[in-house]
């Protein structure tokens, strides 16, 4: 009850649009960290448990350490509501001060991203977004480390070959597909490896209003019979189609999705019987990380978190959001180490976010060993191209059920130099870094 | 004439070749289009006695939903956690009418409309305020809904029909009959319509606007805590259940927004017809996802030859 109240106090102000999130003194030196959150709409129950880890990692920070190097980050956030109108109206709201983008949805990052080169400011979109921003030379200020959508499409092909694309010959794939930029991400790449390794591949949409009523998508399934369905869910889309895939009697084993379809409150709709569905991970939750005891010391016992109940900070979203704060504060200690600087510029965080080095290392040096797989950025490459790990349900929660998988570069750097040279030719004139060796 | 082929004879092919497969597109287009219905009778109901399009409906699905399963989380027993959710929104429909309606009376209809978006955006505010953004699970077998299915081999093939489903279509079927019979055979009923066919008319033989505007948006709500019950159980609660209000539009386009019988024959014809379009010229000719559209497209058709819908009252306006 306590939290509760707390939290509908705390969510009031939040849709007052009040800047609540992290306590500073005006008078103090800060580096204005914006988060185009989505705690309401169709989509809240997917983004509540992320905006909050990503928060309360920031607050810890700013409790635990006085910020980053000394300097407090002013983490603020702007509703978008999943909306893509919206977040280009909190894009520009927030530009004047940000040292960062944090869009929150494919469709805000595309509409974006042609403004970056001109207000200079780094979209960072960890897991997501456009896969081709991988390429630097082309998107010079755009970042979705430590994966892209085609590594997870890659590695779940690799996982459901057991490594061998060419045993996929004949077979069907099937992907359950949000009608929305954020779901056909991953086409490009089937399409390129069904060609190459011989299998067909079956996109199934699934509009945004048929998302809790998925029958004609699993009616499809069921005539179709494809040997594997992967999914790009979001929101209420996974439960939906957790529901009917139990009702269809597919096999769960054969149904896998990507990061944004792992998440445990979806889950908890069906409980046992979606025992055996698998998601794609690029972060494993890790209940007793030293990282977790610091947010739980500093930030929720504190009574700061916006948490609901303090056992929802064992949830793989929760941890990711975390994840995703813990990338966005590297960049920014990278660019302070490197200008020798406090409070970094737009421009120098963009420096920060090149040349991150996350090695196992740091990764143990920041509590959070096994949460992530290491990756490191550059000029080339900003995405980092970070293992992954395949996490199943097992009634309860997800738990890991692979070793670390990885993606094949040999298909997708190509692919993003390909798809980045086209969108800059649609976009020209359109800056491109020479100096960036691939 | 391949392309006609495909159209006008594969289809019927393939609808012969798996009559099993058929049953199934056919029943999941009945479900479909009950849960329509429901949808579509809540707006029907305070259109039909206010002259008023509520944009509110689909949020007080929401609304109901959360209710009933947030007094559930407080430790309500289910069953007495329908009833006190039904008091709720009671209470919402007279906050309604006093608050917002009472103060706008002979405001044009469209500031009305804007009223309810205004009800709209404060039960969003509201509801993430007191039960969070955050999916529930809907208590269905806490409600005593049954959540098996039954299996049945139709010409050597394979049919499904879930215990829920059928549930739904058989409390739906009812909850409509109610209303049916207290539309039209109780004093109140009477009222609502004499109110729908002449405000002023009924004004003067002493009809209630304030005890009939309650009414109506207190059965807005019953139909909106049903739909949340059914649509909560397919795929869990949370503001998502929202836009499932888009699906009633097409639905009212065709029946007419007055009529009752056109809510119900509207929903099941889009429910089904939208299912078998889907299914079998949808996926195979247009890459799927043909329901965001084929709903509108049929509607706008039927409108072409029947301005005022199936079931609309033809309006006559003297010059």
């Amino acid at each position: 009850m306590k939290y509760r109240v707390k939290t509908a106090l705390l969510g009031a102000a939040l849709g007052l649009g009040t800047l609540l999130t992290v306590p500073l003194a005006s008078a103090q030196e800060s580096i204005y960290a914006p988060n185009l959150s989505y705690r309401t709409g169709p989509f809240a129950a997917t983004g509540i448990p992320l905006m909050n880890g990503q928060r309360d990692y920031i607050m810890m920070l700013n409790e635990r350490d006085g910020g980053v190097n000394g300097v407090k980050i002013d983490f603020d956030e702007c509703e978008t509501g999943y909306s893509t109108e919206k977040g280009v109206e909190c894009y520009e709201k927030t530009k004047s001060k940000a040292v960062v983008t944090q869009p929150w949805s494919t469709g805000i990052t595309l509409q974006v991203l042609p403004k970056t080169n001109v207000d200079k400011i780094p979209i960072l979109a960890p897991g997501y977004g456009f896969s081709p921003m991988s390429d630097g030379k082309v998107f010079q200020w755009a970042f979705n480390p430590p994966a892209s959508y085609w590594d997870g499409a890659s590695m779940m092909l690799n996982y459901i070959s057991e490594g061998d694309l060419d045993s996929l010959k004949g077979k069907k794939v099937a992907l359950l597909h949000l009608d929305h930029p954020f779901g056909k991400e991953p086409i490009p790449l089937f399409e390129t490896l069904a060609e190459k390794h011989g299998f067909e591949f079956l996109p199934i949409p699934v509009g945004l209003k048929e998302m809790q009523n998925q029958s004609s998508q699993w009616l499809q399934v069921r005539r179709e019979k494809p040997d594997f369905v992967l999914m790009w869910g979001w929101g209420a889309m996974n439960a939906g189609a957790i529901t009917e895939a139990i009702k269809t009697r597919y096999p769960m084993d054969q149904f896998i999705g990507i990061w944004w379809s792992g998440h445990d409150g979806d889950l908890q709709a069906v409980g046992e019987k979606g025992k055996g569905y698998k998601s794609i991970s690029w972060s494993v939750p890790m209940n007793d990380a030293p990282v977790m005891a610091d947010v739980k010391k500093y930030v929720v016992d504190a009574g700061n978190s916006l948490l609901d109940k303090p056992e929802d900070m064992d949830t793989v979203f929760y941890q990711r959001g975390l994840l995703i704060s813990m990338i966005l504060v590297e960049g920014i200690r990278a660019a302070q180490n490197e200008f020798d600087t406090k409070v970094v510029t737009a421009e120098q965080l963009r420096w920060g976010l090149e040349n991150l080095k996350i090695d196992d290392a740091r990764i143990a040096e920041l509590g959070m060993t096994g949460m992530v797989a290491p990756f490191s950025t550059s000029c080339a490459d900003h995405t980092g191209h970070s293992g992954a790990w395949m996490l199943e349900w097992d009634g309860t929660k997800f738990v890991p059920a692979s070793d670390m998988l990885t993606a094949d570069q040999s298909v997708i750097k190509p692919l993003e130099a390909a798809k980045a040279a086209e969108y800059a030719t649609a976009n020209a004139p359109w800056p491109v870094n020479e100096d960036c060796k691939m | 004439m391949d392309v006609l082929h495909k159209i006008l004879v594969a289809p019927f092919i393939d609808m012969a070749a798996a009559p099993d497969f058929l049953m199934q597109v056919l029943w999941e287009g009945l479900v479909s289009g009950v849960l329509y219905a429901l949808i579509a009778l809540g707006f029907v109901l305070i259109y039909k006695s206010s002259r008023i399009f509520n944009f509110a409906q689909g949020i007080m699905v929401v609304f109901a939903a959360l209710t009933l399963v947030g007094l559930h989380e407080k430790g309500v027993p289910a069953l007495l956690a329908v009833p006190l959710t039904l008091v709720v929104m009671f209470v919402l429909a007279v906050a309604i009418e006093r608050v917002v309606l009472r103060p706008l009376v002979n405001q044009p209809d469209v500031i009305l409309f804007m009223a309810t978006i205004g009800i709209t955006l404060f039960l969003i505010g509201f509801g993430e305020m007191i039960f969070g953004g955050e999916n529930k699970v809907m208590i269905t077998e806490q409600l005593m809904i049954p959540t098996g299915a039954y299996t049945f081999e139709p010409f050597g093939g394979f049919l499904l029909i879930e215990q829920k489903d059928l549930t739904a279509v058989v409390g739906a079927g009812i909850l409509v009959l109610v209303l049916l019979v207290f539309l039209n055979r109780s004093k109140m009923g009477r009222a609502i319509r004499a109110l729908g066919d002449d405000h002023q008319a009924a004004l003067s033989v002493g009809i209630s606007l304030s005890t009939i505007w309650v009414l109506v948006w207190f059965i807005a709500g019953i139909i909106a805590l049903a739909t949340g019950i059914v649509w909560g159980a397919r795929a869990g609660v949370s503001f998502a259940l929202e836009v499932i209000a888009f699906k009633a539009l097409p639905v009212l386009m065709l029946g007419g927004l007055e009529s009752v019988t056109g809510a119900i024959v509207g929903g099941l014809a889009i429910g089904v017809l939208e299912k078998l379009f889907e299914i079998y010229w949808g996926q195979p000719l247009m890459g799927g996802n043909t329901e965001t559209w084929f709903a509108f497209v049929f509607a706008l058709i039927i409108l072409l030859f029947r301005p005022q819908g199936l079931f609309g009252e033809k309006i006559i306006e003297r010059v």
